[in-house]
C-alpha cells in the first residue's frame, strides 16, 4: 500500500520537476520572443507531429540521438550507484570512438567480425583505464572526481595528438583519419539517410542487460548496498575496494562501447576534435532514471526530444537552441533535490500510516467480535 | 629545438605571461580552497566563472564602467553559489551534482541570455571597448628595475588583487574567528555543531566566498584576458582549479604554487606551439598528468604519515 504511494509520489514529483522547468522555459521564451505560442509549439510538438502528420524522419533522429547517452546514462548508472563520482565517462566515449575508428582502419578483417572488434576494443581500453581512478580512490583514496575530470582532457589532447600527427588523412581539408572499412561501418537501422543504426538496438539490449546485472545479480547487489552503506557493506563481508574498482571498470567498458559505437554507427571516419559532452549528458539521464537501468531509454528520450525540440524551435523561431541545456538543468536540479516536496511526501506517508492503523484496529475490532 | 624551447623560456614575456595566465586559475583554486576547508566540494566553479564572465562583460558595457563590470561579475557569482547552497543545503541535493547542473546550465544558458539581452551570438565581440576591459597598472618604482620590472609590472588590476587574496584567504582561513568555524565545519560538522556553531550558516558564508572569488575569476577572463566574453573562454579553468585546490592540500599559498605550475605549463604551450617536432597537445596534456601525480604523491606522504604515527604509538605502548 505504502510502496504504491510512493512510487505515485515519485511520479508526481517528476512531473512537477519538469513542469517546473518548462514553466521557467516558456517565460524565458516569452520574455524573448515575438510570438511564443509558435515557439512553444515547435518545442514541444514538432519533434513529433508536424503539418498534421507524424514525422518518422524527426523520430529516427531522436532515436539516434538516445544511443550514445543511452550507453553514457547506463555507464554513469553503474558508476554512481557505488557512490563514486567518476567523470570520466565523458573521456571514455571519445576514447571508445577514437580506438573503434583505427580498429576498423587498420585491423579490418573484411567481414562483419570487424564491428565486434571494434566496439569490443574501444571498451575494453576504457574499461582498463578506468582501474586508474578506481585504484588510486581505493589503495590511496584520492578523489576520483578530480583524477577522472584530469583524465579526460588528458585523453582528449593525446587524442588530437595522434589524430593530427600520426593519423590524419592528409588529402583531406578538415582534420580526420582516414575512413575506416565499410564493414566496420554498422548498418542502418531504417532505410533513407537518418542516423539511427542498429547501434540503438544494442543500446536497448545492454540496457535489459545492465538493469539484470544490478538488480539481479550478487555483484549488482553488492554495488548498491556499497554506494548506500560503505561501512554495513564491510561489516556484512563484502570487498569494498574491488565492488568500487568493478564498478568502475563497468562504467568505462559501457561508456568506451557508446563511444565506438556512435563513432562507426553516424559516421565513416573519427573526426572529433572536443570532447562530444556524452559523458556529461550521462549524468543528467542517470539522474533523471533515478539510477535505476530500467529507466535510462526513457530518460534518454527525454533528453534527445528536448534537444531535438530546441533546435527546430531555433531554425524556425527567434529562440536559440541553447535554451535546452537550461531546461535540462533546471530538470536536473529539482529531480536530485531530495527535500524537494518533503512536505508532501510526508502527508503521503502520515496518511499511509493512518490508513495502515485504521485497517488494524478496524481487523482487531473485527477479531474481538 | 631544445635550443630554441630555452631561448623563448628565458625571456622576460614568458615569466610575464605566467603570471597573467595563472591569475584566473588562482582566484577559483582559491574559491576551490575557502569551499573545500567547510567540506562543500564546489564543481560549479568552471560554470560560475563562464556566467559571471558574461555579465561583467554586459555590466561593464550597459554601463561603461570595468569597476562595475567586475563587482557585477562578483554579484552574479555570489548569487549562482548561494543558489547552489539553496539546492544542496535547503533541498538536499548532492552538492556534486548541484555543481553539475550549474555547468549544464552555463554551457547553453549563457549563449541564451546573451541573445535574449543583446541580440548577439555566441561572443560580445561587438560589445566591448578598450575602455571597459579592467587596465593595467605600472607600479611606480618597480617598473624601472630591468628584467623584475617588466615581469611584475604592468599586469591588470585583477592580477594584483588575485595574489593579494592568497594572503587574504590565508588570514581569513587562519586568522579569524568565521575562517575557524569553517575549518571546524569542514573537519567535522557534527562536533561544530555541539559547540554551538550553525553549520548552515557557515556553508552557505563558505560558498558564497567561493562564489565570489570565481567570479572575479570569470571576469578576468571576459574582461581582461581574451578581452571579450565567448563560450570558450573559460575553457575547463574551473576543473584546473579543483585539481590545483588538490595539489596544494588545500591551503592557499599551496594552491598558488600549484596554480602557478598550470600557467607555466599553459604559458609554455602557447610558445612551443609553432616549433617544429613539438607536439602542443602533449605539453598541454602535462598539467592534468602532473595534477594525478601530485594528488597520488600526497596520499602516499599522507599514508606513510598515518603509519609513522601508529608506529611511535605502539612504541610508547
Amino acid at each position: 500500500m505504502n510502496n504504491k504511494r510512493m512510487k505515485m509520489f515519485e511520479i508526481i514529483r517528476g512531473a512537477a520537476a519538469i513542469l517546473v522547468a518548462l514553466l521557467v522555459a516558456s517565460i524565458l521564451i516569452f520574455i524573448c520572443s515575438d510570438k511564443p505560442f509558435e515557439a512553444l509549439r515547435y518545442m514541444l510538438i514538432s519533434p513529433i507531429f508536424s503539418n498534421g502528420s507524424i514525422s518518422m524522419n524527426s523520430i529516427y533522429t531522436i532515436l539516434a540521438a538516445m544511443t550514445p547517452i543511452i550507453f553514457t546514462g547506463l555507464a554513469v548508472c553503474v558508476m554512481f550507484s557505488s557512490n563514486q563520482f567518476n567523470m570520466f565517462g565523458e573521456g571514455s566515449v571519445m576514447l571508445g570512438g577514437f580506438i573503434a575508428a583505427l580498429l576498423g582502419i587498420y585491423f579490418s578483417t573484411g567481414t562483419y567480425l570487424d564491428i565486434i572488434i571494434c566496439v569490443l576494443g574501444g571498451a575494453i581500453v576504457c574499461g582498463a583505464l578506468m582501474y586508474i581512478p578506481a585504484i588510486l580512490k581505493v589503495k590511496l583514496g584520492a578523489s576520483e572526481m578530480v583524477c577522472s575530470l584530469m583524465m579526460n582532457y588528458i585523453v582528449m589532447y593525446v587524442i588530437l595528438h595522434f589524430l593530427l600527427n600520426v593519423f590524419a588523412d592528409g588529402s583531406k581539408g578538415t582534420i580526420q583519419t582516414y575512413p575506416f572499412a565499410a564493414t566496420a561501418h554498422i548498418p542502418a537501422l531504417v532505410p533513407g539517410g537518418s542516423k539511427l543504426s542498429w547501434g540503438f538496438i544494442v543500446a536497448l539490449i545492454f540496457t535489459a542487460l545492465v538493469a539484470l546485472f544490478m538488480y539481479r545479480t550478487r555483484w549488482g547487489y553488492s554495488i548498491r548496498m556499497v554506494g548506500i552503506n560503505q561501512s554495513f557493506a564491510k561489516y556484512s563481508g563484502m570487498k569494498v575496494g574491488g565492488i568500487v574498482v568493478l564498478s568502475q571498470v563497468i562504467g568505462g567498458i559501457l561508456a568506451g562501447m557508446g563511444g565506438a559505437i556512435e563513432v562507426l554507427g553516424r559516421f565513416d571516419t573519427f573526426l572529433w576534435r572536443d570532447l562530444p559532452g556524452y559523458g556529461w549528458t550521462g549524468i543528467t539521464v542517470a539522474i533523471l532514471a533515478k539510477n535505476n537501468p530500467i529507466f535510462v531509454p526513457i530518460a534518454a528520450f527525454f533528453i534527445a526530444y528536448l534537444n531535438r525540440g530546441c533546435t527546430m524551435m531555433a531554425t524556425y523561431c527567434d529562440v536559440p537552441s541553447e535554451m535546452a541545456d537550461i531546461i535540462q538543468a533546471v530538470v536536473f536540479l529539482f529531480f536530485a533535490a531530495e527535500q524537494f516536496l518533503a512536505k508532501y511526501r510526508q502527508k503521503l506517508v502520515v496518511a499511509g500510516a493512518k490508513e495502515e492503523i485504521a485497517q488494524k484496529n478496524a481487523a482487531a475490532e473485527g477479531g474481538k467480535a | 629545438m631544445l635550443n630554441e624551447i630555452f631561448s623563448l623560456i628565458f625571456h622576460v614575456d614568458f615569466f610575464f605571461a605566467i603570471f597573467r595566465i595563472t591569475a584566473p586559475i588562482l582566484f577559483a583554486a582559491l574559491a576551490a580552497v575557502v569551499a573545500e576547508k567547510a567540506g562543500v566540494v564546489n564543481i560549479g566553479l568552471d560554470g560560475i566563472m563562464l556566467i559571471s564572465g558574461l555579465f561583467g562583460t554586459l555590466f561593464s558595457y550597459w554601463t561603461q564602467s570595468w569597476l562595475i563590470g567586475v563587482v557585477g561579475a562578483m554579484a552574479i557569482g555570489l548569487s549562482l553559489a548561494l543558489m547552489m547552497g539553496f539546492f544542496a543545503l535547503k533541498l538536499k541535493t548532492d552538492i556534486i551534482l548541484a555543481g553539475i547542473a550549474i555547468n549544464t546550465m552555463s554551457a547553453g544558458g549563457t549563449i541564451f541570455l546573451l541573445y535574449m539581452f543583446t541580440g548577439e551570438r555566441g561572443n560580445t565581440s561587438s560589445l566591448t571597448s578598450s575602455n571597459i576591459l579592467i587596465p593595467t597598472v605600472e607600479i611606480p618604482g618597480l617598473s624601472s628595475i630591468p628584467v623584475l620590472g617588466d615581469i611584475l609590472s604592468g599586469h591588470s588590476v585583477l592580477t594584483y588583487v588575485a595574489f593579494i587574496l592568497v594572503f587574504f584567504t590565508w588570514v581569513l582561513l587562519y586568522k579569524t574567528s568565521v575562517g575557524l568555524q569553517i575549518r571546524a565545519v569542514g573537519e567535522n560538522d557534527h562536533a561544530a555543531e555541539s559547540v554551538g556553531i550553525s553549520v548552515l550558516k557557515i556553508k552557505y558564508i563558505a560558498l558564497g566566498i567561493s562564489g565570489i572569488l570565481s567570479g572575479m575569476g570569470g571576469a578576468f577572463m571576459s574582461m581582461y584576458y581574451s578581452q571579450s566574453w565567448n563560450t570558450g573562454v573559460v575553457a575547463g579553468r574551473g576543473f584546473i582549479a579543483l585539481a590545483a585546490q588538490a595539489m596544494g592540500h588545500g591551503e592557499p599559498v599551496g594552491t598558488m604554487f600549484a596554480s602557478l605550475l598550470f600557467g607555466f605549463a599553459q604559458a609554455l604551450r602557447t610558445k612551443v606551439s609553432g616549433i617544429q617536432g613539438v607536439s602542443s597537445n602533449l605539453i598541454s596534456a602535462m598539467p592534468y598528468a602532473v595534477t594525478i601525480l601530485g594528488l597520488v604523491l600526497y596520499a602516499l606522504s599522507t599514508i606513510n604519515k598515518a603509519k609513522r604515527k601508529k608506529a611511535q604509538e605502539q612504541k610508547k605502548d
